[in-house]
């Protein structure tokens, strides 16, 4: 059973709406990622989950009980907001334990469970240190202690890391997960990181403009993604996105064409989209692809990685070249060819997948370029 | 152009020493980015540079005149902040234009300054339009473009990419590329995202704690950080580090979780290093190769976790002996990883740092023998 769900859930601000009838089931004991971009109702929708807004329309259930018009305080689900203010005055173990005490109990009652909880998110050693001799990345930790105090299975963090420092938001990604491993609980998690969704989740929402665009398993969705938004939002850096059109069994594009036999007949605005790594540079010619030599724009050097920005009869890609070595592609022209079996089709108007690397292997296609 | 030369510079808030006696060098047409984590000084020290702030002791040398003493405005800078300033009811041309008309230009002059300006940011499209109704990244891309039409010998930015979305990050990105490919200025960069300094830079200033760490070329800072820190906060992730006791009688011989094999250190080692009877061991997880077989040159490992990152490869931790390390493997590879594995690991790449966390200039060899069950251990040998 899941542990909440939302069933056709909406939201408006005067005429403004802001989500439109989201249906969601986040399991329980897993770690579910709502990935979205900026202002695409992240926020809002974990504030209608916590009960810190009234839905507009639609229903929150927790454990199968209908909880749309109950308040906060009876929903019991432990919260960790993007902006982290620690009390300065208190120490760490008392802001950990202030939404306890807070609510009545007595400090010394509540001083094993903080001390239990903290043994789980490795910060013992911090327990008795004030907020202003903490490093960032421990600051958060104790925050998301406190948003774990409370006595239950279901935990919202939103956005957790947003405005953190580079390298900061690196560590605590990476960490989180282990950190967490001790807590039994249902995490919904929200950002727009397709990085911290890529190391954190068991299970991906895409949130886009407010509308829930697909749902599924993390590999799932990153492998065979039905929405051209999935690709584009699951990755980085962000999935290549070629407008095409396909007519008569062939699918023609500004990098060339190639065929779809067994594509039913007629005309079809489509996006072609693959991912920066199914670039490939260096390979020997002949080989079943989408091929050609770009312009270099730009190359972003990540150490172990080089991002090759480079632009083809006016369509911008990016490609990614590996393991640390100096690219075969130093110049300014760059010899580059797409598989064609990595290639995804998808809807220019509705964005849904038309074809994808199964059918076309399905239907064995001859490939050809013009 | 002006060279700028900091002399011990010092900055205190209060209690806090922002800036440690910090001595450094920009030079001219070359881009210095000072990187670091929140908190460790760079921006202090850019403030101290545009004399927006005062330093506590030291002084800022511009070409041959301290500056140490003198207001911003005859500093010859032209700087670029975080948060980009438009001023409202001025069109772009206008915006561009502002501080030129505090210099005594002739209006013919202005305008081809500013028209340059245009050009090199590629805002032609933009400057009929109304700036305050511009997104962040064309706000700053003004802001650049301000920057520039002042000609002043030095040219400062202050994360100025931080707060735009991908799209404009790119653009300006290229924009800056450009810019120091372009302008023969005296750049100096501050940022704490090592992959914009990595792009960006032809000089890293790496600082922690008010100091700095190193200064070289992005690649030698990668390649060869002068201090573990750096091995860690360059990279996504850095460095793994594996903590070794030298026995003292050893002659160098070690047995580390990385190897099936002994391996030696290559060099005479410090007299302090030998002292402290340690070594730590770096190790970037694109400098070791998981295998989904064994062979005699790799290690078993666990498999603790693995997850997707950058361009579709896996990052695995994995478990050896003693330590956890991190590993990147290709997409292929990392989809069949299961829960063993084995690791590879060519000893000439470790880097080895000293109990206090500086590099040594040591390295790692193979020793000859392997290390076979059959033989006593290394323990039992008396290393």
């Amino acid at each position: 059973m899941a542990e909440i769900e939302l069933v056709n859930v909406s939201k408006s601000y005067g005429p403004h709406r802001v989500l439109h009838g989201v249906s969601a089931a986040f399991a329980r004991n897993r770690f579910s990622v709502v990935l979205g971009p900026p202002v695409s109702g992240k926020s809002v929708l974990m504030r209608l989950i916590m009960g810190l807004e009234p839905v507009g329309a639609g229903t929150v259930l927790l454990r199968g009980k209908d909880v749309t018009g109950e308040q906060a305080g009876t929903r019991c689900i432990g919260y960790v907001p993007q902006s982290f203010a620690l009390y300065p005055h208190l120490r760490v173990g008392d802001n950990i334990a202030y939404p306890l005490t807070l609510a009545g109990r007595k400090r010394s009652e509540v001083r094993p469970q903080v001390e239990t909880l903290a043994r789980k998110l490795r910060i013992t050693d911090l327990l008795e240190k004030y907020p202003n001799q903490l490093s960032g990345g421990e600051k958060q930790r104790v925050a998301l202690a406190r948003g774990m105090i409370k006595e239950t299975s279901v935990f919202i963090l939103d956005d957790p890391l947003v405005g953190l420092d580079f390298k900061l938001r690196e560590q605590l990604f990476v960490d989180l997960r282990e950190m967490l491993s001790e807590v039994d609980g249902t995490f919904i998690y929200t950002t727009s990181d397709p990085l911290e969704t890529l190391a954190l989740a068991d299970h991906v929402f895409i949130l886009d403009e407010g509308t829930l665009l697909e749902q599924g398993e993390l590999n799932e969705l990153y492998y065979r993604p039905r929405q051209v938004r999935t690709l584009q939002l699951l990755g980085l850096p962000a999935a290549n996105l070629v407008p095409g059109e396909l007519r008569g069994g062939r699918c023609r594009t500004a990098l060339g064409e190639f065929s779809v036999p067994g594509f039913p007949g007629g005309v079809q605005r489509v996006v072609v989209g693959f991912r920066p790594e199914s670039i490939l540079f260096g390979v020997p010619a002949g080989y079943q692809s989408l091929h050609g030599t770009g312009h270099a724009m730009l190359r972003e050097d990540l150490g172990a990685e080089t991002l090759i920005y480079f632009e083809v009869n006016g369509v911008r890609l990016v490609g990614a070249w590996s393991n640390g070595q100096a690219t075969p592609v130093g110049g300014d022209t760059v010899p580059f060819a797409v598989p064609v079996e990595d290639l995804l089709c998808f809807d220019a108007d509705t964005g849904e997948n038309v074809f994808s690397a199964d059918s076309l292997a399905a239907a064995a296609p001859t490939f050809s370029r013009s | 152009m002006s060279e700028i030369r900091l002399v011990h510079l010092t900055k205190r808030f209060g209690g806090l020493q922002a800036v440690k006696g910090v001595s450094l060098r920009f030079l001219p047409h070359t881009t210095t980015c000072l990187l670091g984590p929140s908190g460790c000084g760079k921006t202090t020290i850019l403030r101290m540079i545009a004399g927006l702030e005062a330093p506590t002791s030291g002084q800022v040398w511009i070409a041959d005149q301290d500056v140490t003493n003198l207001p911003p405005r005859r500093r010859d800078i032209a700087m670029v902040f975080q948060y980009p300033t438009i001023y409202r009811g001025l069109g772009v041309f206008e915006n561009i234009e502002l501080p030129l008309r505090e210099q005594k230009l002739s209006p013919a002059e202005r305008r081809k300054r500013v028209e340059n300006a245009i050009q090199l940011l590629g805002l032609n499209g933009s400057v009929n339009k109304d700036p305050s109704r511009f997104d962040n990244g064309t706000r700053q891309r003004v802001a650049f473009a301000r920057a520039v039409a002042r000609q002043s010998s030095i040219l400062l930015f202050d994360e100025p990419i931080t707060n735009v979305d991908p799209e404009s990050k790119f653009r300006l990105k290229q924009d800056l590329k450009k810019l120091t490919q372009e302008l023969k200025q005296t750049i100096v960069y501050v940022t704490h995202d090592q992959n914009e300094a990595m792009t960006l830079a032809d000089q890293i200033v790496l600082m922690k704690d008010g100091s700095v760490l190193q200064q070289d070329a992005p690649r030698q800072v990668y390649n060869h950080p002068s201090h573990r820190f750096g091995g860690w906060f360059l990279g996504n992730p850095g460095m793994s580090f594996l903590d070794h006791p030298i026995p003292p009688s050893g002659a160098g011989l070690l047995r580390s979780d990385l190897f099936p094999y002994l391996v030696r250190l290559s060099g005479e080692l410090p007299m302090d290093a030998r002292l402290s009877h340690k070594v730590v061991l770096g190790v970037r997880p694109e400098q070791v190769q998981l295998r989904l077989d064994a062979s005699a040159d790799a290690v078993p490992c666990e498999v603790l976790r693995k997850f997707l990152g950058v361009a579709g490869q896996y990052l695995a931790a994995v478990r050896l002996r003693e330590h956890t390390v991190w590993v990147k493997c290709s997409n292929q590879l990392g989809r069949k990883l299961g829960r063993q594995a084995y690791l590879r690991c060519s000893p000439g790449v470790v880097t080895v740092f000293d109990d206090n966390e500086r590099a040594l200039s040591v390295r790692l060899v193979r020793h000859e023998e392997l290390v076979k069950p059959s033989q006593p251990s290394p323990e039992a040998m008396g290393i």
